[in-house]
């Protein structure tokens, strides 16, 4: 099953309030993209990374190496903005080319350390939500803010036939293994056609018995279900209240000292 | 005189594809019955159970709510189904949600019940059908038996006059199938009649107030599970084998040992009882 999926419901910050933490969340979210402040970001990624490692019991290596997919990225990517072929040789590098300059400045060493920091703060805010909450709890989240019913019953209904067709997709793949599907280059990539071609009948058959199931439960258009969280206490609500204000302080202090 | 809660009239279904499941049912089912559904795969059970609430249309012949024919309207078919609930065979077709809680809910609150009342009654349903364990954990975790306590549970939130669970026990272990007779066995106390279909020949005969015989889309016999088992030319036909404690009891009383004027023995502990008797009578003389 997906790794990052599981993780989330063994988090030790599972129960505490979904609101508060999308809306933490949320904000440092903001916060950092919006300054692209590097002492900010370098703060927020430490806040998150502790929020989730330490008081959320996240195996730190795995954390790491979530964070590793969104850096590798990163990293190909901003060396594509810190070099330029210039006519000019800039500060930090310069090797010329016929009568060109494969050249980087040391503002844009800057701006690029700017953007690789700002992008991993914002990723761990988003890793500290998604490794911390589960799914329901972040579409009740998205009820209360108004996002259209369309869209939470397809994401609780698509949530859910990932995991449903995951595991036909695992048995149909044992069962092929089984009767030496994969016996050659040949075989296998016919098996993978043929399994597909079946997971999509699946697909389609297993909706219409879904929604069968849910008509003689008398499902009338719009899924109604249970919601309990409960409301964020006053405690909860200070404690998200300062935190922001510190961040806010934070921010500001770094946009006047301008690092 | 017993009051009638379902009644079928002459129904055939046929499938988009043109298979004809069922061929002409004839069936009046009485408030408060346990009723066990047999035949072989394939025989049609599943297409009845969607028929009598409402999810198939049958192509002829009718069916009766107290009385009342089905007709295919929005508001009736919402009335048929907050009554006649189904558990479906396989509980990976009616989980739809991630969450047990949530999922659990859903029927609840498609009957337009107040919070307070659907919350409790999620509460009762998740003790009842002891899924306290893994209330937190996501559907997508749950072992095949979890997954059908929760499927259950689902259904008798809704708190229907009819349950009807399509093999109850399939793909469970010995263990949760106890459980799961067990919490059968205590919605029939309460006075829902529940219709159950099932392979097992044993569980039927010992728990049902009356069998069902399906063959390729028509019911071939049905009565109580004594006139139902004893009728060999039938389960022949059926591929049915005779409970077990049926026939033990029957080529004893051929040897003499038993009087065949005795009621005959529902499970293999009343014959062992019967076995019991006989030897302290033996010692005795
Ligand atoms: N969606 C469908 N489309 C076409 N034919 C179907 C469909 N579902 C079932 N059938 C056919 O209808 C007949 C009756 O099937 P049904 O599922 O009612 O049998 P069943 O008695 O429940 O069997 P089992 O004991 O295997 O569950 C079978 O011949 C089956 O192939
Ligand atoms: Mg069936």
């Amino acid at each position: 099953m997906i790794i990052i999926d599981k993780l989330c419901y063994y988090s030790k910050l599972r129960y505490q309030n979904p609101y508060i933490k999308t809306a933490w969340a949320m904000i440092a979210l903001i916060i950092t993209v919006s300054t692209r402040s590097i002492a900010l970001s370098v703060l927020i990624l430490a806040a998150m990374s502790y929020l989730t490692v330490i008081k959320g019991g996240t195996n730190l290596r795995r954390y790491c190496h979530f964070m590793a997919i969104p850096f590798a990225f990163l990293f190909l990517s901003s060396f594509a903005i810190a070099v330029n072929f210039s006519k000019t040789p800039l500060s930090v590098l310069s090797l010329p080319i016929g009568s060109w300059y494969l050249t980087a400045s040391f503002s844009g060493l800057y701006l690029v350390l700017q953007l690789i920091l700002t992008a991993l703060a914002a990723v761990s805010c988003l890793y500290f939500l998604t490794l911390t909450t589960p799914m329901p709890d972040i579409l009740m989240v998205l009820k209360k803010v108004r996002c259209p019913y369309l869209i939470i019953e397809m994401m609780m209904l698509i949530y859910r036939f990932i995991f449903v067709l995951l595991d036909i997709a695992y048995q149909l793949r044992i069962s092929q293994i089984c009767r030496l599907g994969n016996k050659d280059k040949r075989t296998s990539w016919k098996a993978l056609g043929e399994l597909m071609a079946v997971l999509l009948v699946r697909a389609m058959k297993r909706a219409n018995e879904m929604y069968d199931a849910m008509e003689s439960r008398c499902y009338n258009g719009v899924i109604s279900v249970l919601e309990e969280t409960g409301v964020a206490t006053k405690k909860e609500i200070a404690l998200l209240a300062i935190c922001s204000l510190c961040l806010t302080a934070a921010a500001l202090c770094c946009a006047y000292l301008g690092i | 005189m017993e009051e009638t809660i379902i009644k079928a009239e002459n129904i055939t279904f046929t499938y988009e594809d043109g298979t004809q499941a069922l061929k002409g049912i004839d069936i009046e089912i009485k408030k408060g019955r346990k009723i066990a559904f047999l035949g072989a795969n394939g025989s049609g059970k599943s297409t009845f159970f969607l028929c009598l609430n409402g999810i198939h249309q049958p192509s002829n012949g009718t069916l009766y709510y107290r009385a009342e024919p089905y007709h295919y309207k929005k508001d009736f078919l919402l009335k048929l189904r907050s009554k006649v609930g189904i558990v479906f065979q396989d509980p990976d077709r009616q989980l739809f949600s991630a969450s047990v809680r949530q999922e659990i809910s859903f029927g609840a609150m498609n009957l337009g019940l107040a919070i307070e009342e659907v919350k409790a009654r999620v509460d009762r349903s998740i003790e009842d059908l002891e899924i306290t364990a893994f209330q937190e954990k996501p559907t997508h975790f749950l072992s095949g038996g979890q997954k059908k306590q929760v499927a259950i549970a689902d259904i008798l939130v809704m708190d229907p006059e009819v349950i009807v669970l399509d093999e109850p026990a399939a793909a469970l272990d010995p263990k949760h199938t106890t459980i799961v007779n067990h919490h059968i066995d205590q919605m029939a106390k309460k006075g829902i009649t529940v219709l159950i279909s099932t392979h097992d020949v044993d569980h039927a005969y010992a728990w049902a107030d009356e069998v069902v015989l399906f063959h390729e889309g028509k019911i071939i016999k049905s009565g109580t599970p004594k006139t139902v088992f004893s009728d060999e030319k039938t389960l022949l036909a059926t591929n049915l084998q005779k409970p077990s404690a049926l026939r033990l009891f029957d080529d004893l009383c051929a040897k003499g040992l038993f009087d065949p004027s005795l009621p005959p023995p529902r499970n293999l502990e009343e014959l062992e009882q019967y076995i019991h008797d006989i030897s302290k009578r033996s010692t005795a003389l």
